[in-house]
């Protein structure tokens, strides 16, 4: 058995797929495809050549785009072949020629089995009704299967011939053969429904939701038959949902989602009261899906009073779709004693959309009680209201759950002019639980700020006031808003005198997310008070020549003078990782010097050979300059690599291929070589990577444990 | 780069559900008859599942539903011995019995009238054909993505699971995750401006040819049922190599790159975003890395292979008039600026979990509510990743018509909307 290599295979593939381009632009060249297609479906060959059937499948395929009647009879002549018969029917099914559909239909004439189904499910692709009478007879096949097929085609052509003939068979019919043509008898109902004929659709859904077969045929000819009655089908849908079997009431909720508006939302509500409470609850869910019709005075009543769950449900659905009427009741439910109505309820004032919920929300601000005013003030900052002025007194109320309420609803809403209250509780809280609400709030109120100078300059003019604590804090927030007078005052706060602030501020430096601290952290390697603090300066700076978009000369000049202010061997190393990141002709260069340091000699080493192999093509002088690390320009060439463990391995050849270069150090994009190879073939066992090679032509072979470097060997 | 984050620790948005923090699903409602007082699930209240094809994916999905106690797991199918033993072995051990059945025809599993539902989770060769056979059979479906092969398979799995009234859900789990939802909410909902762009990233373009390796001696069929395994595929002769399922017959084997593997992500996302409304009506081959599609009404589709912030895998973008976001599976966001976030507390949840999009599955299993990535929608991000294929393997525009689901005065196009199945399976 001759059989092709997978890179032979894709081959053979780019020869078909370049050629449909090509012929997609040209149409004229067509025939050409064609031709060449049906010349492999007639090549001589033995039977048991499975390479050659492969050609043959894989011309099918192709012929499924470019061909025409001409190869039709080709086709066909391979629909009794058990392994290319579907391949045939790829090509014949796309084909739009009648021939494909009349060499179908001879074929089923003579085929049985497998075959013959596959030809019949192709004739229903087709939607062949030239194919109706004999897939008529068909239904009444010895073999359930060409029976069952045939029933699927016909249900697919769905014309008054097919369908007339599936009616006439599901009676006489037994078995899974029955629930194959009452399946069908309900695909070709749809179709009559989406045409139009509705009267014509209800008879066939009322023949097969009557007749002896599987409830689930059952359940899809009742939906039809609701469907197509429309307003009429309201009371088979009410039937459904006080039907003892489940699966009928899930067939209820599923299908008075589709109804249109009017006597279904009737009914609906007027079943709520008629179910047990479980029921009650799902059947309220279907009503909130039905936004623009549903019963909504219905739903109030049933959210303020009955059986729980009905409660909690219709409170929920009230937040989906209620109407500014519904806010008194959801304001009753958010205060009662039992905490999941509670819930329901405030949960449904936070999403009830509409600009009369939030004025009828601030109206009652003046009048609440304390536990009711904690509520609304709860409302007031998640639906973002605008009523600063009401907070602001709420701020100062008596009791302390209010104040804390107020502080947190002020930080949704307050505008820059009034950030000074946050400010000002931040600073001087009432209590520490008073203090921390304050400073979320002013966290939260800062982040959104428009004009963030102007907030950085209002947090910076407290700083002085605030215990170091607090004062830790306002950096936090600074950080968090970003821009010029952020970053000055964290700066000077890195050169403090306290260390908690310096602490801090060289934190905050660290994960700031702009480009601009990169002077100030350069800065701070050299003049911040502290080795440690230096340090972390040093990691910030690189951190962003590594992640940020920058150009490219500004990220190596970047790194260049990183490395220059650079100690300790960790931070060069985090310096060549940038360069290997972002390979560039004067990185290469960087690489090749920072070799001459003792600490990083091997780092550098692999990050000159991961830029050269970057780069692919290098002058002449840049191969001088690698020579001098053992880096000379090769001709390798990988034929095979696999990784794993003893049996259980994996072949890694086409990834290793795409990461070799010209030199014999291979660096892999992760050091990790479950990651770069997608996956781990032997959990739990030491793996290793062997690698065959030609390198100038000459073999070898090496074997490399998991994870290590990766250099090849010379040849023996 | 502004980037204003609001964190909710994991556990805080799990005990919220996604009621809280920044999505804007309705609240979830389970019936309190649901929950004994014990907080066990009453026998009556449970979702019974079985399981298909349960390999890497699937036993990290089956370790979602496990994690749900309204689940009851009954059963296994799997063509590989090895699988079915591994499975059952989780399952029983959880369950603390000897209860979990195994299968090697799925067909057998599905005829089990106590089954509810099924987590389908073969390789994207079967996915919308165990679908279709599942949703005949009377079982609500999970099924992982790609859910489908090509464009008419996905507009006969819309059909099919509205014919027969099943609750599906496609697993293109972002949609359940919160900062996702809040950055398609912000597009959706007008605060971006007026949309101009959407971006998906398809991580590689490269087609994917599963082709026909050169023969293996075929294992036995307990061991490993190389016909069933084939399923709907052409035949071809058994070699290992394809039995990982990933990546055979994605797409047809033609055109089932990047594209679809994380379009089906990405390009849902992207959908959600403008509103879950018919796919892209024009399509062009890629240039520069992108394939750059368009609505009906202008807006563009791009799939955008470089140039994203680096905020982990399968990253969208949103760009309208008055601002964009971008996020990614890192479960950050950033935004234009930081008034977009307005102060709301979005949940960082990275590592794209399915948990919630189970939770939101089996929820909609007992109130028939649509899931978040239903049939309709699952359809439609389909198609747009589809078209994009067929634009990307014919090196040509093509134009799509949403009223008749072809292309436009393109034979050849529509040549590749649809593929026979091997026999004796259908549709």
């Amino acid at each position: 058995m001759v059989a092709p290599s997978r890179s032979l295979l894709f081959a053979v593939m780019l020869a078909f797929v370049l050629p449909a381009v090509a012929g997609a632009q040209a149409p004229a060249g067509r025939t050409d495809k064609e031709r060449e297609q049906i010349a492999i479906l007639r090549a001589p060959a033995a039977a048991d050549d499975v390479a050659a059937e492969g050609k043959r499948a894989l011309a099918c395929k192709m012929l499924a785009i470019h061909g025409s009647a001409d190869a039709v009879a080709d086709l066909a002549a391979l629909l009794a072949n058990e392994r290319l018969s579907s391949w045939a029917r790829i090509a014949l099914e796309a084909i739009p020629d009648p021939a494909a559909g009349a060499a179908l239909r001879a074929e089923a004439a003579k085929l049985s089995g497998r075959q013959l189904v596959g030809v019949i499910h192709s004739l229903g692709v087709r939607r062949d009704a030239a194919a109706v009478e004999m897939l008529a007879a068909k239904l009444a096949d010895r073999d359930p299967a060409v029976a069952s097929a045939s029933a699927y085609a016909l249900g697919m052509v769905g014309d008054a011939a097919a369908t007339a003939a599936l009616r006439k068979a599901l009676p006489r019919a037994e078995g899974k053969v029955r629930s194959a043509i009452a399946e069908a008898c309900v695909v070709a109902a749809d179709r009559l429904r989406g045409a139009g004929k509705g009267a014509d659709a209800v008879a066939v859904y009322d023949e097969v939701r009557n007749a002896d077969v599987p409830v689930q045929r059952k359940l899809e000819a009742i939906r039809g038959a609701i469907l197509a009655r429309g307003d009429a089908g309201v009371p088979l849908l009410a039937e459904q949902l006080r039907a003892a079997d489940e699966k009928y009431f899930r067939l209820g909720l599923t299908v008075a989602r589709e109804l249109p508006a009017g006597a279904t939302d009737r009914a609906l509500a007027e079943e709520l009261a008629k179910l047990p409470p479980a029921r009650a609850a799902l059947v309220v869910t279907a009503m909130a899906d039905r936004p623009g019709s549903t019963d909504v005075a219905t739903l109030v009543k049933a959210a303020g009073a009955g059986p729980k769950e009905i409660r909690v449900a219709a409170l929920s659905a009230l937040g989906q779709i209620g109407k500014p009427g519904a806010v008194a009741t959801l304001l009753a439910g958010a205060t009662d004693a039992d905490a999941d109505i509670a819930a329901a309820a405030r949960g449904a004032l936070a999403e009830l959309r509409g600009a009369e919920v939030d004025a009828a929300i601030r109206d009652r601000l003046a009048t609440a009680d304390p536990g009711l005013l904690a509520v609304l003030l709860g409302l007031v900052g998640q639906r973002r209201i605008d009523a600063v002025p009401a907070v602001i007194n709420a701020v100062n109320h008596a009791d302390p759950t209010v104040r804390t309420a107020a502080l947190k609803a002020l930080g949704e809403i307050v505008d820059g002019d009034r950030l000074g209250v946050l400010v000002e509780r931040t600073v001087t809280p009432r209590s520490d639980a008073e203090g921390a609400a304050a400073l979320a709030a002013l966290n939260a109120a800062s982040l959104r700020m428009p004009d963030r100078e102007a907030c950085a300059a209002r947090l910076s003019g407290a700083l002085g006031t605030a215990p170091v604590a607090v004062q830790v804090k306002l950096l936090e927030i600074l950080g968090g808003v970003g821009g010029t007078k952020a970053l000055q005052t964290v700066a000077t706060a890195a050169r403090s005198d306290s260390d908690e602030l310096r602490d801090a501020s060289s934190r905050l430096l660290g994960e700031w997310m702009t480009a601009d601290a990169a002077p100030v952290l350069l800065d701070l390697t050299k003049t911040a008070p502290g080795e440690k603090y230096q340090n972390r300066a040093m990691r910030g700076y690189i951190r962003i020549a590594r992640q940020f978009d920058l150009p490219l000369d500004q990220r190596l000049e970047m790194c260049r003078k990183a490395w220059e202010a650079a100690r300790q061997p960790a931070e060069q190393k985090m310096v060549l990782d940038v360069l290997r990141r972002y390979p560039a002709p004067s990185g290469l260069d960087m690489a090749v010097t920072a070799a001459g340091s003792e600490g990083v000699k091997a780092e550098a080493r692999q990050a000159a050979a991961s830029i050269a192999q970057k780069l692919g093509e290098l002058p002449a002088e840049a191969w001088k300059k690698l020579e001098g690390l053992g880096l000379v320009k090769r001709k390798l060439e990988i034929q095979k690599a696999e990784y794993g463990s003893g049996e259980r391995k994996k072949d890694v050849t086409e990834t290793l291929r795409k990461h070799a270069g010209s030199t014999i150090v291979i660096v892999l994009p992760d050091p990790s070589f479950n990651k770069v190879f997608a996956g781990d073939p032997a959990p739990g066992a030491a793996k290793q990577l062997v690698i065959r090679y030609l390198l100038d032509g000459k073999p070898a072979e090496v074997t490399i444990a998991e994870d290590q470097p990766i250099e090849l060997v010379e040849p023996k | 780069m502004p980037t204003p984050r609001s964190r909710l620790a994991r556990r805080q948005f799990l005990r919220r559900g996604l009621a809280g923090g920044a999505t804007v699903a309705a609240p979830l409602v389970i019936p309190g008859s649901a929950l004994g007082l014990d907080g066990t699930v009453p026998p009556s209240e449970r979702v019974v599942v079985g399981g298909i094809g349960i390999g890497n994916r699937g036993t990290y999905d089956l370790g979602c539903f496990f994690e749900q106690k309204d689940v009851q797991f009954a059963a296994v199918c799997d063509v590989k011995e090895a699988r079915r033993a591994a499975i059952k072995k989780m399952a029983d051990d959880r369950a603390g019995n000897d209860a979990c059945a195994t299968y090697r025809d799925f067909r057998e599993l599905l005829d089990r009238d106590d089954i509810d539902a099924v987590l389908i989770a073969t390789g994207p060769n079967w996915h919308a054909t165990m679908t279709m056979y599942a949703a005949r059979a009377g079982k609500d479906i999970y099924c992982e993505k790609p859910v489908t092969k090509n464009i008419e398979q996905s507009l006969i799995l819309k059909d099919t699971i509205a014919r027969t009234g099943r609750i599906f859900q496609a697993g293109t789990q972002r949609r359940n995750l919160p900062h996702f939802a809040f950055a398609c909410e912000l597009a959706r909902t007008g605060r971006l401006g007026k949309m101009k762009r959407v971006y998906a990233h398809p991580a590689g373009m490269t087609a994917i040819s599963s082709g026909w390796l050169p023969a293996e001696p075929e294992p036995p069929k307990e061991q490993v049922d190389w016909d069933m395994y084939l399923g709907p595929a052409a035949w071809r002769p058994f070699n290992a190599k394809q039995l990982d399922g990933f990546n055979f017959e994605k797409g047809g084997g033609l055109v089932g790159g990047g594209v679809l593997e994380w379009g089906t992500h990405c390009v849902d996302l992207c959908q959600w975003a403008v509103n879950d409304r018919p796919p892209p009506v024009e399509y062009n081959p890629p240039k520069d890395g992108e394939i750059v599609a368009r609505y009906d009404d202008g807006v563009e589709l791009i799939f955008r292979e470089k140039g994203w912030i680096p905020l982990g895998s399968c990253p969208v973008r949103f760009e309208g008039e008055d601002g964009w976001v971008e996020a990614g599976d890192s479960g950050k966001m950033v935004l234009s600026s930081p008034t977009l976030l307005a102060g709301r507390e979005v949940a960082e949840i990275g590592g794209y979990p399915a948990t919630f999009h189970v939770r939101d599955f089996l929820d909609c299993v007992k109130s028939r509510h649509q899931p978040k990535t239903n049939a309709v929608a699952a359809c439609n991000a389909h198609i747009a990743c589809h078209a994009a294929n067929v634009a990307l393997f014919l090196g040509r525009p093509v134009r799509f018509d949403n009223a008749t689901n072809t292309f436009l005065d393109d034979a050849e196009a529509n040549r590749l909307r649809s593929e026979a199945l091997r026999e004796p399976w259908r549709l």
